[in-house]
């Protein structure tokens, strides 16, 4: 079918895997994504704060700058409550970053009805989620896992083997709740886009489910005085979580159990995920 | 004999707690076929369910072989689809819409760009293939939508309501494309249209739905030369004897409004009718060979019972 000739004829050449599909959606969401300047702007700011903190790494062992202000090597506690404070800090930085790409990834496709176009080839619904998701977790991996992984190395290399192997924990808890905070990002924001279409209001209700949340749960706790408002708030739940997995005290006494904040953001996922599923649903098949 | 593309057994669609289709049963061989019916007759269900997208409650429905329960995949990958409601990515530019499309099928990148080229050419946007869509006109979202569908080269095409919306320019020139995408017969080409005329000048075969049930399913090839024998006419001067006349011939006659219609059989020329009416002096004042147009097979099927047809041609 030369374009010169303008007649049809099939195509008889090799296909893809189609296991890798997804990644087509992937790609073309990451290709509309990266077109925003200002989105890409920000992006690239979110690293700032990590190259500070490497840099911090880097001269909290460093004798001889540290000798300048009268400090000597090591003044800094590198421990759970460091990696939790810069994991906290980059994932407020990963919750804008969902706001502001997470409307622009399903909305597009339900406003014009292109998703049944989607649906009608050899790709499930399962596979366009996880191409849409992926490109939230990239972007949200790369401004959370990766700083804690890069933290992690660059500590161990200026330190030493040994506080390696005794801060091994970090390194899990790291990967942990960093996958609990891409999880959580992206099912919110794909949840949030395929529920409201219209972009701004969309990006601003990911920001106002953390807000909401934090804000019924802190009236719950005080009118009913327990700790049940402690499951509307997402970021109290993800605290819960690192706080036990990074083995740190927790700053109030006021927090439901760790297993029952496991058991609630499961649920909140699973919860995330059937709003996905049955909005896709409904308009796959209505076009 | 040839395979059918597309075999129904007894298929029955369950929505909620509605039945949509009731136990079609069907075997699709021609080329062409236009899928007909009024409103809530079960088109979109039919083709939703050969898509996958829903599962049949009882029966199957088998596409190219596969069975639409547990194949769907291997379904989608075979054919195209062109559906009847807005579909289209706003802000993508054509050229990435339609390669969208053949990366999706599984077209590795590079030749999915130069089919989505080729398609866009082949329907006409060649020049507007960098535009975006939301600035495209509804005849081009057309266009655009059976570029994407064509562009994998499937071997079932479904359009629904493919000339929906097209001014007489743009409807011929998408008529044409079926026409030639049939003639090429690389494909099957499944189009659903409530444009009668749409579906006579594409289709060999015609099923016409109502209620969930086929009520006609006919090859209108074969419709046109059965129907190349009837007869309408028009006399002064009968006594109202010359129907009888005809009918002792062995032709079946009815007398309707004045004009007696009767259908040839074999044996029985024009000119039989002629020698008739001059033996008995009445003056034959019109004639006409009239072609049961798909018009008057739509009109019957829809007057008729809903006795589903077993539709196998």
């Amino acid at each position: 079918m030369a374009v010169y000739k303008r007649t049809y004829k099939p195509y008889a050449g090799p296909l893809t895997t189609p296991i890798l599909r997804f990644l087509v959606v992937q790609r073309y969401a990451f290709n509309t994504v990266s077109k925003s300047r200002l989105l890409n702007t920000g992006y690239v700011a979110c690293f700032i704060p990590v190259i500070f903190v490497i840099c911090a790494l880097y001269l909290n062992q460093n004798a001889s700058v540290l000798g300048l202000v009268g400090q000597h090597p090591g003044f800094m506690k590198i421990d759970g409550s460091f990696f939790m404070n810069i994991l906290g800090f980059q994932g407020v930085l990963a919750g804008i970053l969902t706001a502001f790409i997470g409307p622009s990834l399903v909305a597009p496709d339900l406003v014009n009805g292109s998703l049944s176009l989607y649906m009608s080839r050899p790709i499930s619904r399962a596979e366009y989620i996880l191409g849409k998701g992926a490109v939230i977790g990239a972007l949200a991996g790369a401004i959370t896992l990766l700083p804690a992984l890069l933290m992690f190395f660059v500590q161990s290399s200026l330190v030493g083997w040994n506080w390696m192997l005794n801060n091994i924990y970090l390194l899990n808890a790291s990967v942990f709740v960093c996958s609990i905070i891409i999880a959580i990002f992206t099912l919110l924001g794909l949840a949030m886009s395929a529920l409201v279409r219209w972009k701004i209001v969309a990006g601003a209700l990911i920001l106002a489910v953390f807000a909401i949340g934090k804000g019924f749960g802190a009236m719950i706790d005080n009118v009913m005085r327990t700790n049940s408002g402690n499951y509307l708030d997402l970021q109290t739940l993800i605290q819960i979580v690192a706080m036990d997995m990074f083995h740190t005290t927790p700053q109030s006494t006021e927090y439901v159990p760790v297993w029952s904040a496991w058991v609630a953001l499961i649920a909140i996922c699973g919860l995330l995920l059937f709003i996905l599923n049955r909005k896709l649903r409904v308009c796959e098949v209505a076009g | 004999m040839q395979q059918p593309h597309i075999e129904l057994e007894d298929l029955r669609v369950t929505l909620g707690k509605r039945e949509i289709l009731h136990g079609l049963n069907l075997q699709l061989r021609g080329r062409t076929v236009g899928l007909l019916g009024p409103n809530g007759a079960g088109k979109s269900t039919l083709i939703s369910t050969m898509l996958g997208f829903w599962k049949p409650s009882a029966g199957t429905a088998r596409v190219m072989g596969f069975d639409v329960r547990t194949e769907a995949r291997q379904i989608r990958s075979l054919i195209g689809y062109m559906p009847e409601n807005d579909s289209f990515i706003a802000n993508m530019p054509a050229i990435s819409f339609v390669r969208l499309g053949a990366e999706l099928s599984g077209l590795p990148a590079e030749q999915a760009l130069e089919r989505a080229h080729e398609a866009l050419f082949y329907v006409g946007l060649g020049e507007a293939r960098y535009r975006k869509l939301g600035a495209y006109s509804l005849g081009m979202k057309q266009m655009a939508k059976l570029a994407q569908a064509i562009v994998h080269g499937p071997k079932v095409l479904i359009l629904d309501e493919p000339t929906n919306g097209l001014d007489p320019q743009a409807r011929t020139r998408m008529i044409k494309l079926i026409q030639e995408m049939r003639e090429l017969g690389t494909m099957h080409i499944v189009v659903c249209s409530h444009l009668l005329r749409d579906i006579e000048e594409t289709c060999e075969e015609a099923v016409i739905l109502k209620a969930g049930n086929i009520v006609h399913h006919s090859n209108l090839e074969e419709e046109r030369a059965a129907n190349k024998r009837f007869v309408e006419m028009e006399t002064e001067g009968d006594d109202g004897t010359f129907a009888d006349a005809i009918g002792k011939l062995g032709c079946v006659c009815s007398v309707t409004a004045g004009k007696i219609r009767t259908v040839l059989p074999e044996g029985i020329e024009i000119r039989d009718i002629y020698r008739l009416a001059a033996d008995r002096d009445i003056q034959l004042r019109r004639m006409n060979y009239r072609r049961d147009s798909l018009e008057d097979i739509f009109l019957k099927a829809m007057e008729r019972r809903e006795e589903p047809v077993n539709g196998s041609l």
